[in-house]
């Protein structure tokens, strides 16, 4: 029997800077084109701009959100 | 960190591995059109019994069975229940049992019937994929390797693995460390060493890699509804390479060292 992923790492693209340190980031995945997202821990003090490539954790089934993990 | 299994604990382990063949064996030539799956749910926990063991799945975060019976775009975790099965349909069986303490934990998918080419080409692929990924267990691999092989199996005939959900370790959990995706680069992930005991288990789509959870909580579907196939084995790394548990100790010229150790 399968183990359920609780987190995914996929890479997506900075479209939009959102206020509150949110970023809209555009995946490469199908199911979900964009996610709301926010700087983890790590990459605190890293700034983006648009078109700067990341790897963004999301939940494998739900929610519109994920956590920027680091940029590629 | 996984946890090494004594050589003792293994023959243990392999116990366990072997009734789930059996048993899978059993509703495999009960998996006729106009079966339902809970026709297969039933023999599957009366055999578990009779061997006087115990259903692995059944309550298991709640999962309401011991079988896991998933019929074409259903991906893994479908719950047995009144659907018929029809000819040309695949339907892929995940079982599990705990004997002595250990658990078995197997998988395979088959053809009810006759069915398409297409469909047969993914099972032989699926599980070639899984050997392919078996044949990395080895002490001086990592577990990066065996996803690797597994995806690189699958998507040179055209299909996609799977990414929501993994293989593991496995002992006297169900689950134990680490996980084993079916994807990703080599050479990453922990280490392998003699004694893990790891349930590797690609499920590999015809089409879109991507998957949904369907109202009940549990049965996993292809977003594209195209179909699904998913094959496990239980399988020990040893110093001289992988030990699929449910099949005789493959190093029988290193037995009495093994033993000893």
């Amino acid at each position: 029997m399968p183990e359920a992923r609780e987190t995914l790492e996929v890479e997506g693209t900075v479209r939009e800077l959102l206020p509150n340190a949110l970023y809209r980031i555009e995946l490469s995945s199908e199911s979900r084109p964009s996610v709301t997202a926010h700087l983890a821990g790590g990459a605190g003090s890293t700034r983006l701009r648009p078109g700067d490539g990341v790897v963004v954790e999301i939940a494998p089934f739900d929610g519109g959100r994920g956590r920027i993990v680091r940029q590629r | 960190m996984s946890i090494q299994k004594s050589w003792a604990e293994l023959q243990t382990m392999a116990r366990a591995a072997r009734l789930v063949i059996e048993t899978l064996d059993l509703l495999e030539e009960a998996a006729v059109p106009g079966a339902t799956t809970a026709d297969l749910y039933t023999i599957a926990r009366e055999n578990i019994e009779r061997a006087g063991a115990r259903p692995a799945f059944l309550g298991y975060r709640g999962f309401p069975a011991t079988l896991c019976a998933s019929v074409n775009e259903e991906v893994v975790h479908g719950i047995p229940g009144t659907r018929k099965l029809r000819e040309g349909d695949i339907i892929g069986l995940d079982l599990g049992c705990i004997l002595d303490g250990f658990f078995g934990d197997s998988a395979r998918t088959v053809a009810v019937g006759p069915v398409s080419g297409e469909a047969q080409q993914l099972l032989d692929t699926t599980r070639d994929a899984l050997l392919a990924g078996i044949d990395m267990c080895r002490p001086d691999k990592r577990v990066g390797d065996i996803g690797h092989a597994v995806q690189a199996h699958a998507e040179s005939r055209g299909y996609s693995v799977v990414r929501e959900f993994v293989g593991h370790g496995i002992g006297t959990s169900l689950h134990e460390e680490p996980q084993v995706p079916n994807y990703g680069p080599p050479g990453r992930r922990d280490r392998l060493v003699p004694g893990m005991c790891l349930a590797i288990e690609p499920m590999v789509n015809l089409g879109t890699p991507e998957v949904e959870v369907l109202e009940d909580g549990w049965t996993a579907v292809t977003k594209d509804r195209r179909l699904s196939a998913h094959f496990e084995f239980a399988v020990a790394v040893t110093p001289h390479g992988p030990w699929i548990l449910s099949e005789p100790y493959p190093y029988a010229e290193f037995e009495a060292e093994a033993a000893n150790a």
